[in-house]
């Protein structure tokens, strides 16, 4: 209290001032039409931009709730896409041995763990062989392919993405139809490889890559990426440098497809290999 | 003492009368509106506390207001000058500081200083009354010069009056 008293005895001038320069301004604002109206404007202003960006903050602290609701709704969306038109794609074999229940099972997941920086990328999702994940599954988010399921517990699974020294998968040149196996080549987080597309075939820079379907585990026709840049290897064949579509570094929801055919297809085309 | 008192109620009578009855007459365009009340808070003597030199700029300021019908708009321009007076006094200070019985004033101090001294509190009172008035930055570049051209006829009827009325 003492030194409280001191302190305003010290600084009465600038108190004093500040007192009675504050009463002369509420005078002013309070007792002139045009000041005032002035006054009000501008604070109106202020406090409107403040309580939008306030709004927008409000905004982000549900952001988490709205995504799971996005996601659910995505997925609900896609599996009435795929039993509504069971096997939309040209596969005819999958058509044929697949029931009214669709081809396609899209389970929601989260990404827990995902790392874009070495050779031999993983990724660990946070659903398992209890929500039907097996191994050799697509795996897609709302961009692009994101990669196949390796290695399934009960509640985890592990992914094996595109950013792999491992992964491959068959690519599709959308506006041509030619296709030849996509892998990363271990520097760039954001280019895939794709190889062995002959010569003659004409190529933009911007053309869209998806999945062709063929290898049995991406169905066909989800984007890869885009083309960045192709130069002729050998003489034949082109190397394409393609732009992924899916940033691998933001990743959080995705989609795990599950086929249910796939393991008919597989022992079907095991029998032909054997034989 | 008694005196002493006596001679700044004079003074300030007159400088309100002056004010309310000449400079506010005076219709120059528009640009040129010289408030010379403020002479009163800038020739106070040294010596006076800083408190009570605030609260005589507010109730000079206030009474002003009331005439004109402005309350606030000349309280808040000259209990700013009279804030700033002390320190003004400090940057223009002698070397050898302010002699006691001294007023500031051209008797004492000399044309020059008072000068410096009346044309920076002149421009500090002009600048919160003017903009006050105007609130907005709108017509920034007008109202500066009409700050301008205020602040110099202001001065100029404030050497004046030292050299006409206020000798010693």
């Amino acid at each position: 209290m003492r030194k409280l008293l001191r302190f305003i005895i010290q600084n009465h001038f600038i108190i004093l001032f500040l007192l009675i320069e504050s009463f002369s301004l509420f005078l002013l604002f309070s007792r002139n039409p045009y000041q005032k109206f002035t006054f009000y404007r501008f604070s109106h202003s202020i406090i409107n931009r403040i309580a939008s960006r306030i709004s927008n903050l409000e905004d982000y602290f549900s952001l988490y709730h709205e995504n799971r609701a996005l996601v659910e709704e995505n997925t609900k969306l896609y599996n009435q896409l795929a039993s509504s038109y069971p096997g939309t794609t040209s596969d005819t074999i999958y058509r044929l041995y697949n029931g009214t229940s669709g081809t396609y099972l899209y389970i929601p997941a989260r990404i827990i763990n995902n790392t874009v920086n070495n050779q031999y990328n993983y990724i660990t999702i946070n659903k398992g062989s209890r929500d039907q994940i097996e191994p050799d599954m697509a795996v897609i988010c709302n961009n692009g392919i994101v990669g196949y399921t390796k290695s399934v517990s009960k509640n985890f699974t592990v992914v094996l993405p595109a950013l792999n020294l491992d992964f491959i998968v068959s690519g599709k040149i959308k506006k041509s139809g030619y296709y030849g196996p996509v892998s990363w080549n271990g520097v760039n987080a954001n280019l895939l490889t794709l190889v062995d597309i002959p010569h003659h075939v004409t190529l933009n820079q911007g053309d869209t890559v998806i999945t062709s379907g063929y290898g049995g585990i991406f169905p066909e026709g989800y984007l890869i990426g885009t083309i960045e840049d192709f130069r002729l290897k050998g003489g034949n064949y082109y190397e394409i440098n393609i732009k992924l579509s899916s940033d691998f570094r933001r990743l959080d929801n995705v989609q795990v497809i599950r086929h249910h055919a796939k393991q008919e297809l597989d022992s079907l085309q095991n029998l032909l290999l054997n034989d | 003492m008694i005196k002493t008192l006596q001679k700044y109620l004079l003074l300030v009578i007159i400088l309100i009368a002056a004010q309310l009855l000449v400079f506010d007459n005076i219709e120059f365009s528009g640009y040129i509106n010289p408030y010379v009340y403020i002479l009163f808070i800038i020739i106070l003597p040294f010596e006076i506390p800083k408190a009570l030199l605030l609260i005589l700029a507010f109730a000079l300021g206030l009474i002003i207001d009331l005439f004109l019908g402005t309350p606030g708009v000349h309280s808040s321009a000259t209990v700013l000058m009279a804030f700033a007076r002390p320190y003004i006094l400090g940057v223009f200070a002698p070397r050898d500081g302010y002699q006691t019985g001294t007023n500031p004033r051209i008797a004492y101090y000399g044309l020059e200083w008072f000068v410096k001294y009346a044309a920076t509190l002149v421009i500090i009172h002009h600048l919160t009354l003017f903009y006050l008035e105007v609130l907005s930055l709108d017509h920034f570049f007008n109202t500066f010069l009409r700050i301008l051209a205020s602040a110099t006829f202001t001065l100029l009827i404030l050497v004046l009056s030292q050299f006409l009325v206020f000798r010693k």
